[in-house]
């Protein structure tokens, strides 16, 4: 059923080889192949060591100790699926899980839509489009703490510009933002989007400008309003671009914690705990590595999945 | 075998990550040369009394070189967590809380001093009995930090409040007395106290007062104190949590710039007022009275964590080492604690004629006796569970505090989560 490594040497395209014969010349392209296998290990090679020291092996030894108890001091001692049943009766864990897809479903969809709005428009030929271009990445590079400080002082609940322009225009008790249970995840997740959205922006003028001009004529000719154009040529055109950014901001939201841990550390209570947090809280702070790994493994799996089923989905809709 | 292969991989895996940011080994001594231990503290530059121990102790013992292993002290206690497991050999290890103190003993990270610490008189070491772990010591007090409340002479002068209203102060005095020092409005306005956002302002306070347990999972004992500070908020004369919480306000800035006019906190902090005064940061006028009480029958009963050194079990000089704890909680050790501006573990009537004679720590007899408890409760009671209940507390304690939880659910959930959860 295997089909020999030789094969090919000994088929009819060794017959259109020149030399001395099919079984002399195919030796020397052997040696070629395998030269060349080589030269192309060796391109990978220093990226995949780093890789398998600083990722693959840890994910594994994550694993590997979400069946222990340890505590990084005493011996390690093999619980089985015991971290793993403690999770799933915690409720911490629960309402963390929660969190993050309350995140994920606000944070990824409006960040993708903002990003390719401003995209679009910043696309045109605009005055001082450069400052505006500059202008929206620039959260993208500023510290996270700055961030969340600046964010924190806008939203604050007496003294917050915010809350005074609402008081300003009628609304008496303006929520107190990062200090509600209600409010405290779509005041992280605008701030988040606010901060990201600079980055998506840039991979979508990318794409926007591999859009051939022409198509966009020959819409014109066809009277095809702005609407239709953005419809039928842009958004199709920007797919793939489309799929990267989803991909991307699906990984970066599951995975939020700096902005988090900064503007609220989780609460009020537990209303903006995420996954990661408690990954860090167990692991750090308590010194449970075991279950924290068995909730790091659980957020893996959930990442994995998700993407997955993106890239099925993007292949079925290439089909 | 299998098992036992994959357990060494996972431990061999973590252990080569977390070393990775441990600390190195301390240097060999020479023979006939001074030995060099290396003692783990925190914001050197900033917290004066490990300057003034380390001078002092090598003053005392010039053949042993003493070298600081400076860390953040937000990072501390899990930096030193991470260089424990990777066996650094830091001779001397500050234990900065008691919790992690009983982590670091009963996991054999910690040599006894068993004996040293039996010697020392437990009626004169505020603190010391922290530290018992199933009759050992791992660790001996050179700084006791207890709650008192600070007040701003020139407010109260302002509003007519004779100093002496202070001495026998019950909670509901305090809460009337704040109330009548609030003024202003906005950007001006002068609050009558601030209680900063930690949940212990209000649940240790009322575990010391009450007796209550804060490990026991039931915190019917936390109402009083709870219904007293949601009132002050509401009435105006308490910097609302939200703000506070949300804005990062420091306590320092609120007390020091005049924006408050009583607050209840810490001994730890008359070191920052004092240095603050001397360099001019702040100009106000401040005194020192006993934490208000649920009855005014004379006796203080407050809250507080105290400090200490111990001693590594992986120290190349153990003896030089030991040495240096035993000397940071002497009474030579004690003075120059007290002589930083800082309360020292040992509290003898020399010792504290030293505190009250630094230059601007107010000496009166109101501050003498806020500096002289009848009893000080531990924060934080230790125990496995600790940890986890302190999370819980915490967030419970902002759901109460915002008003995103009545009080009554607030407590029920305390209760209902710490059961449940921690057991």
């Amino acid at each position: 059923m295997t089909t020999p490594v030789s094969a090919p040497a000994s088929g009819p395209a060794s017959g259109l080889a020149s030399g001395p014969g099919p079984a002399a010349a195919a030796a020397p392209r052997r040696v070629r192949r395998r030269s060349r296998t080589w030269v192309g290990w060796s391109f990978i090679l220093p990226n995949f060591l780093g890789f398998a020291a600083l990722t693959l092996v840890p994910v594994i030894a994550s694993l590997v100790l979400s069946f222990l108890d340890w505590d990084s001091y005493s011996t390690p001692r093999w619980v089985g699926l015991a971290n793993f049943e403690r999770m799933i009766h915690n409720d911490t864990f629960w309402t963390a899980l929660e969190n993050t897809a309350y995140y994920a479903v606000g944070h990824v969809p409006l960040t993708l839509c903002a990003a390719l709005g401003f995209a679009v428009l910043l696309n045109q030929k605009l005055k001082a489009v450069q400052f505006f271009r500059t202008a929206l990445f620039f959260p993208y590079i500023t510290s996270l703490v700055a961030v969340a400080v600046v964010w924190n002082m806008l939203l604050s609940p007496d003294m917050g510009p915010v809350n005074q322009f609402l008081r300003a225009v009628g609304i008496d008790h303006p929520p107190g933002w990062t200090t509600s249970t209600t409010w405290a995840m779509p005041a992280v997740i605008v701030a988040s989007v606010w901060r990201d959205l600079g980055y998506y922006m840039i991979l979508y003028l990318a794409g926007l400008q591999t859009i051939p001009a022409e198509l966009y004529e020959a819409a014109e000719v066809d009277g095809a309003s702005g609407w239709q154009r953005f419809r039928h040529i842009t958004l199709p055109s920007l797919r793939p671009t489309t799929f990267f950014v989803l991909i991307m901001l699906t990984i970066s939201s599951f995975k939020v914690f700096d902005l988090i841990q900064v503007m609220t550390e989780g609460g009020p209570g537990r209303a903006t705990l995420v996954l990661s947090q408690v990954i860090y809280r167990e692991g750090i702070v308590q010194g449970r590595f075991g279950y924290s790994s068995a909730v790091s493994m659980v957020l893996f799996v959930i990442v994995l999945t998700i993407t997955m089923v993106q890239f099925r989905l993007q292949r079925r809709s290439e089909r | 075998m299998k098992r036992h292969l994959v357990t060494t991989i996972a431990g061999a895996a973590a252990l080569a990550l977390l070393t990775a940011c441990g600390g190195g080994s301390s240097g060999q001594a020479a023979a006939d040369g001074p030995q060099t231990i290396k003692v783990a503290l925190w914001n050197y530059a900033t917290t004066p009394e490990f300057k003034a121990i380390i001078d002092g102790f090598q003053q005392a013992n010039p053949q042993i070189k003493v070298e600081p292993v400076d860390i953040l002290a937000d990072d501390y206690q899990t930096k030193l967590t991470t260089m424990l497991a990777g066996g650094d050999t830091t001779d001397v290890l500050t234990m900065k809380n008691v919790i992690d103190y009983a982590r670091f003993g009963t996991r054999g990270q910690l040599l006894p001093m068993t004996d040293q610490a039996k010697a020392l008189d437990p009626a004169k070491y505020s603190g010391l009995k922290a530290y018992e772990l199933e009759g050992k010591y791992f660790a001996l007090p050179y700084r006791q930090d207890f709650w008192v409340l600070y007040y701003n002479k020139t407010l109260l002068k302002q509003a007519g409040v004779p100093e002496s209203k202070l001495q026998n102060l019950t909670w509901a005095d305090y809460a009337t007395l704040a109330k009548s020092l609030t003024k202003g409005d906005g950007q001006s306005k002068v609050y009558g106290t601030y209680q900063h956002t930690w949940r212990s302002v209000v649940q240790a306070t009322a575990a010391a007062q009450t007796g209550g347990n804060l490990l026991g999972g039931d915190y019917g004992f936390f109402k009083d104190q709870y219904a007293m500070t949601l009132d002050l908020q509401k009435s105006g004369a308490l910097l609302p949590w939200a703000t506070a919480k949300s804005q990062k306000v420091t306590y320092n800035t609120m007390f020091s710039t005049g924006k408050a006019a009583l607050m209840p906190m810490g001994t730890w902090y008359a070191a920052t007022l004092l240095a603050d005064t001397k360099s001019g940061k702040t100009k106000v006028d401040w005194g020192m009275a006993p934490l208000p009480q649920r009855t005014a029958d004379g006796k203080t009963t407050t809250f507080g964590s105290p400090t200490a050194f111990a001693v590594n079990k992986n120290s190349k000089h153990a003896d030089a080492a030991k040495k240096f704890v035993e000397w940071a909680s002497s009474e030579a050790g004690a003075t120059a604690v007290a002589k930083a501006g800082v309360t020292p573990s040992l509290q003898t009537q020399p010792i504290l004629d030293t505190y009250f004679g630094l230059p601007g720590v107010p000496g009166d007899a109101l501050a003498k006796k806020a500096f002289k408890p009848d009893d000080v409760v531990l924060e934080m009671p230790v125990g496995d569970k600790s940890s986890d209940v302190d999370q819980i507390l915490t967030e419970e304690h902002e759901l109460v505090m915002t008003g995103q939880k009545s009080l009554d659910d607030g407590l029920a959930e305390m209760s209902k989560r710490v059961k449940n959860e921690v057991g």
